[in-house]
């Protein structure tokens, strides 16, 4: 996927993205402050915001096959189960019963299969947001802050998921996330963003190393500090 | 305890036969099996279930379309709407009543003083309540839902089915405000329809005719009768708000 002079305004706030080039396959990481511009490109690409200006290639592949998790995941006015199969609906596909329970099971929502949704904790529906997403199994899919009220354990499951996923067929992730370890021990490539611009793109290694914008720099040194912190 | 509250009360129930009993349910019958109250209650209903479903359809698209679309005049056309909810019922009878009077512009349709000029009336009145709150529920639910279909990769029609089935109890409230709006107008029903007894005679214009003869007890029964429908239709709301709190508080 492609990314060519991408502009977008919303209110004084402007995206403003030359070339940005989301290899397929990959682990990809958006990192940068609050406020930086990741969400809105990440929108962007999963075309729930249209660009002003400029254009998402997005190389053959269908845009249906793209799916968002948002921080705070919208849960429909349903169960537990119902919200899981919405995407195998909107496809005619229909859903496999023993997968679902076993999914439902291996992340301690089986008991809750037929409770509301909107019931359910904070955690507990970023874990329910991120199976829905992954069911239809797409072929790119973006993680927008959804893992930050994970517990421990839940967070650990799903990183394995995501690796034991990659391993088996790979596709296309965009985790953008506030958690250094989580960049650190998933990501192939990170893309840093300011102020609605894109200010460093490459491997891991490459930006957090050897980066020599002072600005990616001094975020670096802090998360570096903050990942310390959290070993 | 109850027996010494209300002693004179309970000695005159106990003085009651089964034979009083018995006439006063004949009395109510009677009453309500009147040729005239039954005919107006088959007005109301037959008004206001064909204004309220013509308007729920114009007014929960007009809300859907108003949120969603951007066009040059929107917020006056929002404003407009508005200032529509308040618009007097009396104003709204007598701009249609010149409308379809004999001279009128839709004189040739010959629809004063039947049910379909009143549906008309009724239609221009309750069409912006309906709008405006599909509206405003519209504008706080929409676009997250929105952008929840199209993550999970919902197509254009797929999106609005969600939109709605995820506005459906809003829906439904704005559509039991509006029936209530409508079995209890009586302004411009009155001028549309002209009260004519058996044919455009209301609930609403049949107590108001009945007060001025000075005939109270058919009144009452009516207005009963009309509070019966309120609280039906509340009872109905009640339950499914009732049901979202369960469920919410699972």
């Amino acid at each position: 996927m492609r990314i060519i002079n991408l502009k977008k305004q919303l209110g004084r706030f402007t995206i403003d993205i030359p070339y940005l080039e989301l290899a397929s396959g990959c682990i990809h990481g958006f990192i940068g402050e609050n406020g930086s511009g990741k969400t809105t490109t990440a929108k962007l690409i999963a075309d729930i915001l249209q660009p002003d200006e400029g254009k998402i290639l997005y190389d053959g592949l269908d845009k249906r096959s793209v799916t968002m998790t948002a921080q705070k995941p919208y849960m429909l006015h349903t169960s537990v189960y119902e919200n899981i199969i919405y995407p195998l609906k909107i496809r005619n596909i229909k859903p496999n019963e023993i997968e679902i329970d076993n999914m439902l099971k291996k992340h301690d929502l089986y008991e809750k299969k037929k409770q509301y949704a909107r019931s359910l904790s904070s955690g507990e529906q970023q874990k329910l947001s991120l199976l829905r997403a992954l069911i239809f199994k797409p072929e790119f899919v973006i993680v927008d802050e959804t893992l930050s009220n994970l517990s421990a354990e839940s967070l650990e499951l799903f990183e394995n998921l995501i690796l034991e996923m990659q391993k088996a067929r790979r596709i296309t992730w965009v985790l953008i996330s506030h958690q250094p370890h989580i960049i650190n021990e998933l990501c192939d490539t990170v893309h840093f963003f300011s102020n609605g611009r894109l200010l460093e793109s490459g491997k891991k290694e490459q930006v957090f190393l050897c980066s020599q914008n002072p600005i990616v720099k001094t975020y670096v040194q802090r998360q570096t500090f903050g990942l310390l912190k959290e070993r | 305890m109850l027996h010494e509250a209300f002693p004179d009360c309970l000695a005159l129930i106990s003085k009651v036969t089964a034979g009083d009993f018995v006439d006063i349910i004949n009395e109510a019958i009677q009453v309500f099996t009147d040729a005239g109250i039954g005919d107006a209650v088959k007005v109301t209903l037959i008004m206001a279930t064909c204004s309220v479903t013509i308007s729920s359809f114009l007014g929960i698209s007009l809300g859907l379309f108003l949120e969603q679309a951007h066009f040059p005049g929107k917020r006056l056309l929002i404003r407009v709407n508005h200032t529509l909810l308040g618009s007097p019922p009396v104003v709204v009878g007598l701009l249609v009543y010149l409308l379809l009077m004999r001279n009128g512009p839709l004189g040739e349709l010959s629809l004063l003083f039947t049910i379909k000029g009143m549906v008309l009336a009724q239609i221009i009145i309750i069409t912006p309540i309906i709008t405006s709150m599909v509206h405003s529920y519209a504008v706080n639910t929409a676009p997250a839902v929105r952008a929840f279909a199209v993550a999970m990769g919902a197509t254009k029609r797929q999106t609005k089915i969600l939109i709605v089935k995820e506005m459906k109890n809003e829906i439904y409230f704005a559509i039991v405000t509006g029936f209530g709006r409508a079995i209890s107008e009586v302004g411009s029903v009155m001028l549309v329809g002209g009260n004519i007894e058996g044919r455009t005679r209301t609930m609403t214009t049949a107590i108001s005719m009945l007060k001025s003869q000075g005939i109270y007890t058919e009144g009452v029964t009516l207005g009963v009768l009309l509070l019966v429908f309120a609280f039906i239709l509340q009872g109905a709301a009640g339950c499914f708000q009732k049901r979202e709190l369960q469920n919410e508080n699972y």
